[in-house]
């Protein structure tokens, strides 16, 4: 009995229910149903931004523990600290402060946005290196035929005169072979999805509890 | 309702049916191709555990509340595979995480483990953490902790895009071994170059199968490959016919 009420209870209420519901809400949008599934994603919603608060918390706690105890790197802990901080303020100025509104967007246009970006652009720095480590470290004929692609697609991308036949190649894989490997990656990660999603609807597969 | 709905249904129902006739199955144990992604996770956690370090989990930028909440599901799945193994040698992983919905998730998992062990007092909720909500400050956050922590193996496991190199490359940079299971195409292409062990696509919903062998987790792998099967099948047979029509 009390096996009952402790694990499938719960798992049924809070996980087959609402996901049955949602689901059916998408494949029979009935009045009735479309009700309940957008009430249902919006109280997720709402749960959602209270996770957000949990990861503040987090960020708080594992920062905050750093800069205590002097760990490495503690001193970019205590700017990753002050910048929260900083960040809040903007937004929780009243509306009639001056500026504010102003002040508000200069965080996201001077900071946020142009660190995201040069960020952003580091990877296609660590993709270039990661494929010359690759050339040192891994010299199979799956290696070498990897690169192989990546030079010709890359080359083949480039406005420069006389690559036409590359870009004519690169076209090619794309379409045909890349385009027949990603259609069958994508069925089996549909596939994969289904099976467990499934899982956790009928309760095989409880991340929230004890299985 | 479209053509897509019934699909889904259909192959839901089909799914369903799988996992229930085998799960039923009693004395057979399926068999399922080993991957060495996975199995090798086992063989570093007692390595960190020797070593005085940990193991890294990157989950990636995906949540419970959006289209990557199954893959973010599958890989959670690395980390309940691992977690009583991790306590077992007290060598906790460091898991991060780039959705706030997955972390009160993968702090359960952890603290059940150390409790399932009765020593629910070591459990460190720092040892999960939420590193930020964009796909890219979240991988440049992970590749710091890579880069500066006593880590000693990383793996990545979870929703990802192309950013993921920069986890990848620093664990490169380290010398670290580096496992990796993705879905999406672009993170494959990123990985590929810089880890040892990769598991590909639908790979990666195979993690609890490959590393705890439960039979709950099996039926699952296998209704899948049946299915594929299956799909296959019906795709050849369509295109059978669309040639013997079309011609």
């Amino acid at each position: 009995m009390s096996k009952l009420v402790k694990r499938w209870i719960p798992g049924l209420l809070f996980a087959t229910l609402p996901g049955l519901v949602v689901l059916f809400g998408y494949l029979f949008p009935s009045p009735l149903l479309v009700y309940w599934r957008d009430a249902l994603v919006e109280w997720a919603v709402i749960v959602a931004a209270f996770a957000f608060l949990l990861g503040l918390f987090n960020i708080l706690r594992v920062h905050g523990e750093r800069i205590g105890h002097r760990r490495k790197g503690w001193l970019y802990s205590l700017v990753l600290l002050l910048a929260m901080i900083l960040a809040w303020i903007p937004p929780i100025l009243p509306a009639n402060v001056p500026g504010q509104d102003m002040l508000d967007r200069a965080v996201f246009d001077y900071v946020i946005s142009p660190v995201g970006a040069a960020l952003a652009a580091l990877v296609v720095f660590t993709l270039a290196l990661a494929a010359f480590r690759l050339l040192r470290v891994r010299r199979s004929a799956g290696a070498m035929f990897f690169l192989l692609i990546v030079v010709v697609a890359l080359l083949g991308s480039t406005p420069l005169t006389g690559l036409e036949r590359l870009a004519d190649i690169r076209d090619w894989i794309v379409s045909v072979p890349g385009m027949a490997g990603m259609r069958g990656l994508l069925l089996g990660v549909a596939l994969g999805t289904v099976v467990t999603a499934l899982r956790v609807l009928v309760l095989s597969d409880r991340p929230h509890s004890e299985s | 309702m479209n053509a897509g709905a019934v699909l889904l249904l259909i192959l839901s129902g089909l799914v369903l049916m799988a996992l229930l006739i085998l799960r039923g199955r009693k004395g057979t144990r399926p068999f399922v191709r080993l991957l060495p992604a996975f199995q090798e996770l086992l063989e570093e956690t007692g390595y960190a555990a020797e070593s005085g370090g940990a193991v890294h989990i990157a989950l990636g930028s995906g949540g419970l509340n959006g289209e990557d909440a199954i893959t973010s599901l599958a890989g959670l799945q690395v980390v309940e595979a691992l977690a009583d193994t991790a306590v077992s040698y007290n060598a906790a992983p460091v898991i991060t995480v780039g959705d706030p919905t997955l972390l009160p998730l993968a702090q359960d998992v952890l603290r059940r483990a150390y409790e399932r062990k009765g020593i629910a007092e070591l459990y460190d909720p720092g040892s999960v953490r939420f590193v930020a909500p964009s796909p890219v400050a979240y991988a440049a956050g992970a590749a710091n902790v890579v880069a500066t922590e006593n880590v000693t193996a990383s793996m990545m496991g979870g929703a990802f895009g192309a950013e993921v190199s920069l986890i990848a490359d620093a664990g490169a940079h380290r010398g670290l071994p580096q496992l990796a299971a993705a879905a999406d195409p672009r993170a494959l292409g990123a990985l590929y170059p810089t880890t040892d062990r990769l598991a590909m696509g639908e790979e990666l919903y195979a993690a609890g199968a490959q590393m705890t062998g439960e039979r709950r987790y099996l039926v699952g792998l296998v209704a899948q490959d049946v299915l594929r099967v299956v799909l296959v099948l019906a795709i050849l047979g369509a295109v059978v016919l669309a040639f013997l029509g079309g011609g």
